[in-house]
């Protein structure tokens, strides 16, 4: 048996699950919608690696990283729980090692990674506004009625530029419309699109910093063939787009967990294969024994409480237990 | 009259100084999402977050009672200098009967004897220069145990025994009467936290970061979701850019100012004038810390802060010429603390390699 380690990034729009081996091969990769139930996707995607490699793979090490990390680490029993911009930066560095700028454009967090010698030198990351982002896009497709998967390759056949507002995506829009009613065709609003995102982007996240080659452009929205062209034209240079461009989180927490475990010396505290069976229930309640008042979420497996999170005390998390919570709400 | 005032890090200082006057005290609640909601539910949408903050504080405490808010005003021409005004009138508007007594730096000793006066009651103006004398003492004495704490949180095994203690302390302080006092109580407090136990690393291996900001965001833990006691659990020394009583010399003790002059001289080279708030101050820190060997400098912003989103707009270039990382934040209703969290782990992984490197 070889050893196999899988990597989950729990992003805010899509689920990425990997499994590498020993040589950093990929033995699965699932890339999944986000339908808001990010533990049944994890489920189902476990139970088809385990059913995918179980006879080869044993798991010798669980990573989790993405903006509900927390959650599924505990339910995994993971390894190593990590946030996704170290994870993002490993597995690029894997892959481009001279790499010196990576943009990461996701679902509702973009990205800007700045690296020097295969060390992360600076970051930024979007803040209050999801304009420059995956679901900006998302939005816009949806209104003119175009699969999002179509977008990119319609933006590259736009004859004539269109500039339109995009600071906000109401305003975009509106913008949008308006420009439609004088008469450009689909594809020349989709490359301004294009363009406005990658506008957005920069004016939020790049804000003037020098950047150097080599470019590495990855997250979900590096598929995109029309947001890479308009982030070319905005550098004047040649982005890289890695093999696999859209589970980079996943296939990086899934390195830093080999990394842990080499260092560790001790066996993964992965729960195993049978939680894919487990019901999963999350539920909340304020815990009024003092002035913070902190919202303490619950999970439950099967009816008994496996791990508490949220309380500032650390005396709900460090002893999870089944209590009887009047006024608790449901998650 | 039942008097109250704003919460920020702690309610001791503010609450000593009423005591030893004798007056009804309602002590404010530490800011939770309900203090906020109410706040932001009565104020402006554009004001900064700061002040939807106090604003809720205030809101509650007129609830629990109190009808006299005592503060403390701006200073320059950043808006918190109009606070005190801006608070007033919601509440009037809200039609409730509170008068919230501001406390100026005293460029001018007219308003803040007239505002002494409020709050003297029937104490000889000898009691109440001894009064400010003992909460002048507190106010140092309770920074030089908070700022060990800062530093020492992040090597104890159990950081919530040293917040746990921390509580104890603060409890302890509470019932001070006079500068005798305050000196046993802070020797107890020394043994206390010297009796936990710690796990030093040599110096060379300590993570130390400077917080730098607007200052109630920085002071206030349950606006920035407690990021001392999040950095000091992640094993890294923190020290803030205000301390109360830093503030107290900087702002009101106008024989203590030149002792603060170099922090906001070594902004100089980066912003010539003070545009209000700390933006000045906080720049200078920067070059401060990284002259004391810190390894990185977080900056909380409020957001709608005119002066730290001007401080912002310098921090590539003050990073880029120090050759020390910031983390810049945002601070809002909004901000999460898993997304906070995600911003500081990368921070500080960044800074542990930025470290390795230059000891390889």
């Amino acid at each position: 048996m070889n050893d196999l380690y899988i990597g989950v990034d729990i992003g805010s729009v899509s689920i990425n699950i990997v499994g590498l081996d020993d040589s950093k091969d990929m033995q699965f990769k699932l890339y999944k919608r986000n339908p808001g139930s990010p533990v049944e996707v994890v489920k189902e995607g476990l139970a088809s690696l385990n059913k995918k490699l179980k006879d080869r793979f044993k798991i010798a090490g669980v990573g989790v990283t993405g903006s509900g990390r927390q959650l599924i680490g505990y339910i995994l029993g993971a390894d190593i729980v990590k946030n996704e911009i170290t994870a993002h930066a490993t597995a690029t560095i894997e892959q481009v090692p001279d790499v010196r700028t990576i943009f990461e454009i996701g679902g509702q967090d973009s990205k800007l990674i700045v690296i020097n010698n295969e060390i992360v030198t600076d970051f930024a990351m979007n803040t209050v506004c999801a304009a420059g982002t995956g679901s900006f896009l998302d939005h816009q497709a949806e209104r003119l009625g175009v699969e999002i998967e179509e977008f990119g390759d319609l933006a590259l056949q736009a004859t004539k530029d269109v500039r339109i507002a995009g600071r906000c995506t109401v305003f975009a829009e509106s913008d949008m419309i308006s420009k439609q009613q004088y008469g450009f065709t689909k594809p020349e609003i989709i490359n301004g699109l294009c363009e406005a995102l990658v506008r957005n982007y920069f004016n939020n996240l790049v804000r003037g910093k020098e950047l150097h080659p080599r470019f590495v452009f990855q997250g979900g929205v590096a598929a995109n063939a029309g947001i890479k062209a308009a982030i070319e034209k905005e550098i004047n240079d040649e982005v890289i787009i890695p093999d696999n461009h859209d589970v980079m989180g996943a296939i990086g927490i899934a390195l830093l967990a080999q990394e842990e475990m080499r260092e560790k010396d001790e066996p993964s505290s992965f729960k195993g294969f049978s939680i894919t069976h487990d019901n999963f229930e999350t539920s909340s309640f304020i815990c009024e024994d003092c002035a913070n008042e902190c919202e303490v979420i619950r999970i439950q497996a099967n009816g008994k409480t496996i791990a508490m999170t949220g309380d500032r005390c650390g005396k709900w998390a460090s002893d999870p237990r089944d209590i009887d919570v009047k006024d608790e709400t449901s998650a | 009259m039942k008097v109250s005032f704003p919460y920020m890090d702690n309610p001791v200082l503010y609450y000593k100084l009423l005591d030893l006057l004798g007056h009804d005290i309602i002590i404010p609640p530490r800011p939770t999402q309900h203090t906020i909601n109410l706040g932001v539910k009565y104020a402006p949408e554009f004001a900064c977050f700061p002040l939807k903050v106090l604003m809720g504080t205030y809101l509650e405490v007129e609830k629990m009672g109190a009808d006299t808010i005592v503060t403390s005003g701006g200073h320059g021409p950043c808006r918190a200098g109009y606070y005190g005004k801006l608070h007033q009138k919601i509440l009037d508007n809200a039609g409730l009967d509170v008068d919230i007594i501001v406390f100026d730096a005293p460029k001018d000793w007219r308003p803040f004897l007239q505002n002494l006066k409020k709050i003297k009651l029937d104490n000889s103006w000898f009691r109440v220069m001894s009064v400010i004398r003992t909460a002048y003492t507190l106010a140092h004495s309770m920074d030089r145990i908070e700022k060990l704490i800062h530093k020492n949180r992040a090597h104890t095994l159990e950081p919530r025994e040293v917040s746990d203690a921390w509580e104890e302390i603060q409890q302890k302080y509470m019932g001070i009467e006079n500068r005798q006092d305050i000196a046993a109580v802070e020797k107890w407090a020394r043994e206390r936290l010297a009796g936990l136990e710690y796990n030093f690393p040599t110096p060379d291996q300590r993570i130390k970061i400077g917080i730098i900001g607007e200052i109630y965001v920085v002071m206030e833990g349950s606006t920035n979701n407690d990021i001392e006691e999040m950095l000091n659990e992640l094993g890294c020394e923190v020290e803030r850019s205000h301390y109360i009583s830093e503030y107290i010399d900087s702002h009101l003790v106008p024989w203590k100012w030149k002792e603060y002059q170099h922090i906001l001289d070594k902004a100089d080279n980066y912003l010539e004038i003070m545009i209000g708030g700390h933006a000045k101050r906080s720049i200078g820190h920067i070059v401060d810390y990284k002259e004391r060997g810190f390894d990185g400098v977080i900056h909380l912003k409020p957001f709608g802060c005119l002066p730290e989103l001007v401080s912002q707009s310098l921090l590539d270039r003050v990073s880029e010429d120090l050759d020390i990382p910031i983390l810049s934040l945002s601070i809002d209703e909004q901000m999460a603390k898993a997304n906070m969290l995600t911003r500081v782990e990368a921070f500080l992984d960044l800074i542990k390699q930025k470290k390795e490197e230059e000891i390889a």
